[in-house]
């Protein structure tokens, strides 16, 4: 992990854009000509689907990996933004929604859900952490049931379809490969964004908080405080996720935000790897492939393609039992024994 | 030595007056009294020491005064303002520092990061969600603090890889963070080498005079050495307060703790 | 309780009138006033009991969710599973035998067998590593829903109550007086219901004094308070925890079994009954089994009362008295803060 940026020790310290890993670049080639390559099937279904539980799958290992808090409420929060923007703006559910422009129902949208998830978080983090699961499930199975059952605001179990993206600069943003940049730039703003901030004082602190919380507070700090505003910042990405999730199926029902999903997403999470921001967005690939292809692959072995729950199940089983960091644990534990000393067994890197 | 650059801690209280003030301070753990009765008057500037045997309520003491645990009974006054209700950021918000026995370091942090951390705690900016500028002030008294404790060739390596005499100095410093106006030092030299235990004892000695500390020591030699005044405690209560001299040669004393000849 | 009322005076009185109003209008005749308000006397008699009833089955699931999370630290997300295992091997008891009753100890022991392999295979392999083990509970649950699904489909599964247990019962509850002859009207109340009610108490009062009346009990006690402690004392903890997890698994199954009889067996069962442990749980407090039974009466009688009067906004008052628990007390009613 590399550490504060300090004035050097008297030595010119290269510019930031020279001190990029020479793989970035060719990622993000890879990734701005897709394109190129690419069907309209892979570009919309799946890297812009991975691309947006990716961004959620990032706002729950924000919470897990640097604050030490599963929370489970995250794919609700996501959910509840989805709804807001179905409301405020266009839906096909005229006696709902109510048409105001998209500037207002998305900045509405975005506005609700962190406050949700701050109060999420500030009812979730007063108690001992492993309490927090169990809280944001209950809750994410509350809004569950109760958006099944409302029908004044929430539509009940139909919801709202006919949801779509305004058409700013005259573009259809649900055109695949609209909708594939539209996704790549939020991803690559939500990850860019979170290994930013972990490294500024906020990250550091919710680092130490996760790591010791008595002794944050001998330190100075309102451990409180620092938690709920992670679930405010963690939020705010949900949130991102929830419109977009929203605009690509069009629509928006107690189902997308229901229990399932939201144990998929820390199902993501942990799979990919709870470390380091690149990891949601590989569970969240794996995912897609899987979610995609798996029926394909079930019929091939002779089982029902219906049994994709039960593949996934025993997939992160065999995850959690075997690498419990997810792939970036395999992933450096293999790099580690790379560059172990093959005589002595050290080297790489501990931790 | 310079003192650490003062950060926005609000200073309350006039400064005159006493830095610590203990009214009747007790802590019942369900039927057992750790603390009974602690009466405890400390000056600003003042060095003392407190030595008792193992439960005799030292940890306890402290960690009633930083706010780990809220006392059951009494007041702790700090530098003339009550802090009993405080939570513990409260009161080292106000210049109250601590260490610990057994060392609270962010294992997975660097020990830049650890005391980058310490200093941020005391000042504003603990929410900013921008890195550090290079001219920082916060990350420039976390680097000359670095540097005070001897630690400036390792501040990058994580804590995990450093020596237990390393992460003792490590706590030393984050103690310093800030502008602090009394330390608790709770058994700093336990564990420590010979030469690691002189290098402490000059550490505490060039402290500012201004800050004041209190040093729970199992050895003797290192709190004799860095105290005016010693308060011995037993079973939860004070038991006698005097001058360093004094308390050596008190043959109550010494029948308990020192038996009979000194410390071996 | 007299220490609560010393230390908690405002709050210990506004408990009693409570108390006292509830009494009243269960034991009292209904004024006209009241019944055009709120409705008839009986609907509210009902509502009551069957709150209270669906509150046993909710601690039968609970206590056993507790029992473990307070001593092992694990939260067994997989319980829910558990229980709808339960009932689907109780079913097939039931039905392959043609006893009611012996669908019980089939549940119990199957899922209990279940629970020690889960505990001997998986946990204790991740001592100490509570994120894990709750990760591990998931997919567990997810696996076993799926083969729950597969093996016995979707649809809704009723065991059978053998004839006896069938129908009305007649109680002293009384529901109005009759127009025409002057005389008391009294409740009549499912027979099955109440004969649950009447075995989860008796459960209830077992656990407690297995609990605190028992040498076996008091080692789990002081492994709840302090789990490296006890296993300094020399005593075979990974014994008490197979057997407390086992014996939280058997009670799960167990209360499928009951839930299978009065209600009924299908996929999102299990998510439902691990929803009402939770939420049980959190509102009455972790590791506490009169907690449990607190919280689980609270959540029943708040369920069905929704149910009944609001139905619309039922999900709504459950997860309010979840919300202000969260808000005001955190560690739960009966939880040590």
């Amino acid at each position: 992990m590399a550490t504060i940026d300090t004035h050097g020790n008297g030595l010119s310290s290269p510019s930031w854009f020279e001190r990029i890993p020479a793989y970035y670049y060719f990622i993000g080639i890879v990734l701005i000509s897709m394109p190129v390559f690419a069907g309209d099937f892979v570009l919309f279904q799946i890297f812009g689907w991975s691309f947006i539980l990716g961004v959620i799958s990032l706002s729950l290992m924000f919470l897990a990996g640097y604050g030490g808090m599963v929370s489970l409420a995250q794919m609700t929060i996501a959910g509840l933004a989805g709804y807001m923007v179905a409301i405020f703006g266009n839906s096909a559910i005229e006696t709902i929604s109510q048409g105001w422009p998209w500037y207002i129902a998305i900045s509405l949208a975005l506005l609700i859900s962190v406050l949700f998830g701050t109060i999420v978080g500030w009812l979730a983090v007063r108690t001992e952490g492993i309490y927090t699961i169990m809280i944001t499930l209950a809750i994410a199975s509350a809004f569950f049931y109760f958006t099944r059952q409302n029908y004044v605001i929430f539509n009940g179990f139909s919801g709202f379809n006919g949801v779509l993206p305004p058409r700013l600069f005259g573009i259809d943003w649900r055109h695949p490969i609209a909708f594939y940049y539209l996704t790549l730039f939020w991803a690559l703003a939500a990850y860019f964004t979170v290994v930013y901030i972990s490294r500024a004082p906020f990250g550091l602190a919710l680092q130490g908080v996760r790591d010791n919380a008595r002794r944050m507070a001998a330190l100075g700090y309102n451990v409180t405080a620092h938690r709920v505003a992670a679930y405010s910042f963690a939020s705010l990405l949900a949130g991102i996720g929830g419109i977009l999730l929203t605009w690509q199926s069009a629509q928006i029902s107690p189902g997308t935000a229901g229990i399932g999903p939201a144990i998929d997403i820390l199902v993501i999470a942990v799979i990919g790897g709870l470390r380091h921001p690149i990891g949601p967005f590989i569970g969240a690939f794996i995912y897609v492939l899987l979610k995609t292809f798996a029926t394909d692959v079930l019929i091939s072995f002779g089982l029902a393609g219906e049994r994709f729950q039960l593949l996934i199940g025993l997939g992160f089983l065999v995850i959690v039992f075997w690498s419990p960091d997810g792939i970036l644990g395999l992933w450096q534990r293999f790099q580690d024994s790379r560059n172990r000393d093959p005589l002595t067994g050290r080297g790489g890197r501990e931790l | 030595m310079n003192a650490p650059l003062p950060n926005s801690s609000r200073m309350r209280g006039n400064g005159a007056g006493n830095a610590l003030e203990l009214r009747g301070v007790g802590k019942v753990f369900g039927a057992l009294a750790a603390l009974s009765d602690i009466n405890m008057t400390v000056k600003p500037g003042e060095r003392r020491a407190v030595l008792g045997s193992n439960g005799a309520g030292k940890t306890t003491l402290f960690n009633c005064i930083t706010g780990d645990f809220y006392a059951t009974t009494g007041t702790i006054r700090f530098f003339g303002e009550d802090i009993s209700v405080f939570p513990a950021y409260e009161r080292i918000r106000r210049g109250l520092r601590r260490t610990y026995q057994i060392s609270l370091l962010f294992t997975a942090l660097s020990v830049l990061d650890n005391v980058y951390l310490a200093c941020n705690g005391v000042s504003r900016g603990r929410f900013s969600f921008r890195r550090p500028r290079r001219n920082d002030a916060v990350m420039d008294s976390a680097e000359t603090l670095v540097r005070m404790v001897h630690l400036d060739d390792v501040r990058d390596t994580l804590v995990s890889d450093l020596s237990y005499g390393q992460q003792r100095q490590l706590e030393i410093a984050m103690a310093l963070s800030g502008a602090p106006r009394f330390i608790l030092f709770d058994e700093p030299a336990a564990g420590l080498s010979p030469t690691e235990r002189r290098e402490l004892v000059e550490i505490l000695t060039n402290l500012p005079g201004h800050v004041g500390y209190i040093i729970i020591e199992h050895d003797m030699e290192v709190a004799l050495r860095v105290a005016e005044s010693v308060t011995m405690m037993h079973n939860g209560r004070i038991f006698k307060e005097g001058k360093p001299a004094e308390i050596e040669d008190d043959p109550e004393v010494q029948a308990l703790y020192l038996g009979g000849e000194g410390h071996g | 309780m007299g220490s609560f009322a010393q230390r908690h005076p405002i709050w210990a009185a506004i408990i009693a009138a409570a108390v006292a109003i509830a009494l009243w209008l269960i034991f009292a005749i209904w004024p006209e006033w009241l019944t055009d308000l709120i409705g008839a006397k009986k609907i509210f008699l009902n509502a009551l009991f069957n709150g209270i009833t669906l509150g046993a089955l909710y601690f039968f699931v609970a206590s056993g969710f507790t029992l473990i999370f307070g001593l092992m630290r694990n939260v067994n997300l997989a319980h829910g599973s558990l229980y709808l295992f339960g009932g689907y091997v109780g079913y097939e008891f039931a039905t392959w035998t043609g006893y009611w009753l012996l669908a019980f100890p089939a549940a119990f022991i199957i899922v209990a067998v279940l629970g020690i392999a889960m505990q001997t295979l998986v946990f204790q392999r991740m001592e100490g590593e509570e994120l894990r083990q709750t990760l591990v509970t998931i997919g567990i649950s997810i696996v076993i829903a799926d083969l729950l699904l597969w093996i016995w489909g979707g649809d809704f599964y009723n065991i059978q109550l053998p004839s006896w247990l069938i129908g009305p019962m007649d109680t002293f509850f009384i529901t109005g007086v009759s127009r025409r002859t002057g005389e008391f009207i009294f409740l009549k109340y499912p027979m099955v219901r109440l004969v649950i009610l009447a075995a989860s108490i008796v459960v209830g009062i077992g656990m407690w004094l297995l609990l605190n009346r028992t040498r076996i009990g008091m080692i789990i006690r002081a492994g709840v308070d302090d789990r490296e402690m006890l296993a300094s004392t020399g005593v075979r903890i990974q014994l008490v925890f197979i057997g407390v997890f086992a014996f939280g698994a058997g009670l799960a199954g167990v209360a499928g079994v009951v839930g299978g009889s009065f209600q009924s067996l299908a996929p999102g069962e299990d998510i439902r009954f691990l929803l009402a442990s939770l939420v049980v749980v959190i509102v009455g407090g972790m590791g506490s089994i009169t907690g449990a039974a607190l919280g689980a009466l609270i959540i029943g009688v708040a369920e069905q009362f929704g149910s009944v009067y609001f139905p619309t906004y039922a999900v709504v008052l459950t997860f309010v008295i979840m919300v202000a628990v969260l808000a005001f007390r955190p560690q739960g009613l009966m939880g040590r803060a």
